[in-house]
Order: structure tokens, then sequence, then C-alpha cells
């Protein structure tokens, strides 16, 4: 029997987490070479990062 | 990185490899061997994430698809996300069905881990499901790059 764990993350580290994961997945299947995957990976996750947060501020007007 | 192998070396002589300016034309057999060796690719590539990339001698591309995805699905069943099962009663848990069968073998990593099944009355099990699917895409995605790779269409 495989013994449980169990993972609290917010929704900010969440994101951080996909963003980071998707971005190398994506930055090494699109790109070859380490100067151009590094680049990639960079400005996807920073993109991912910006669009998160921004569609959260976004959202904000409706939550009140 | 060692992956850094060129398309031809990669796909084997047996498949035939695409050049417009290449006079060679491949004979109908070649082509179907390609198929062949493609989908065989492709679904070694969905049963275990990065296999198809490491039968294609792509050792990086083959521990990122590898460990991503088993990243994404070790998170995703500890913050106790939805796993799908076949029997979903709507539209999106079919869906989800789909997403979450892309990872292949890990499915039934992930059942096993999720021993307390899922809980998504907390918004931390609902990420956890986005994680479980992502992971899931992530892999057909990978499985599809592994596949057009053999075909030599990409590099």
């Amino acid at each position: 029997m495989i013994p449980p764990h169990e993972f609290r993350l917010s929704h900010f580290q969440a994101m951080v987490i996909f963003a980071l994961v998707v971005s190398v997945a994506f930055g090494f299947l699109s790109r070859r070479g380490s100067y151009q995957r590094a680049r990639y990976i960079l400005w996807s996750f920073i993109l991912f990062l910006l669009i998160g947060v921004g569609i959260g501020w976004a959202m904000y007007p409706f939550s009140h | 990185m060692p992956d850094e192998v060129p398309i031809s070396e990669t796909s084997g002589a047996a498949v035939p490899v695409a050049q417009s300016s290449s006079p060679y034309v491949a004979p109908a057999g070649d082509h179907r061997r390609g198929d062949a060796l493609a989908l065989t690719i492709a679904a070694a590539a969905w049963f275990l994430p990065g296999l198809g990339h490491a039968l294609l001698k792509m050792w990086g591309r083959a521990l990122v698809c590898f460990s991503t995805v088993a990243l994404l699905v070790i998170l995703g069943a500890g913050m106790r996300g939805n796993i799908f099962s076949r029997s979903g009663e709507d539209a999106f848990a079919k869906l989800g069905y789909v997403a979450d069968l892309g990872v292949g073998s890990f499915y039934f990593v992930a059942r096993a881990l999720e021993t307390n099944g899922p809980d998504v009355s907390h918004a931390n099990g609902d990420y956890g499901t986005r994680l479980l699917a992502t992971a899931g895409v992530l892999n057909m995605l990978a499985a599809l790059h592994a596949y057009e790779v053999t075909r030599a269409r990409k590099a």
C-alpha cells in the first residue's frame, strides 16, 4: 500500500508550478539547443504568470 | 544536449525522410512501414511518458516528458484532484476522463496514489484536477511530437 501524501498549495503556488512545468515541457518539445530552449522557457513562464495574474485582476470587480 | 540527433538518424533507415528538394521518392511499402513505426512510437510515448522519445534516442526530451508528467500526476493526486472514471455522467466528466487517460499507465499510478479519494470541495482538490488533466494533455502532445518526429516532419 502506498502511503497517502497530501499537498496543500495556494492558488499562486499551484499556478507557478503549473507555469514552470508546462513551460519546461513546451521548451524542450518545440526548441532545439540549450540557449533557444532557455529563452523560450523563461519567456513562456513569464507570460503564463503575467496573463494568469492579469486575468485574476480582470475578474476582481465581478467578485465584489 | 545529447538529444541533438539529426532526424534521419533518429527515425531509422526504414523511415523515408520528407524532403521536397530530394529526387528520392519512397516506395509505398516504405511509407506503410514508416506509418506503422510512427504509430508504434506514438503508442509507446502515450503508454509510458518519455518512452517514445527514448526510443528515438532523444534522451533530453524523454527525461523531461517523463519527469514533467510524473510531477504533475504526483502533485495532482497528492492534492486530491478528481481522477475521472469511464462512468462520467456529463460531457465535462467524459472530457476529463479523456484528458486523464492521456497519461497512459500513469492513470493507474494516480489512482494508487490517491488512497483517500478525491476532494474537490476545497480549491486544493480543484487545482489537483487541473494538474492531472494537464499531465494527460501534455503527454498526448509529447506522443504527437514523437509521432511527427518519426514521420520526419518535425525537429
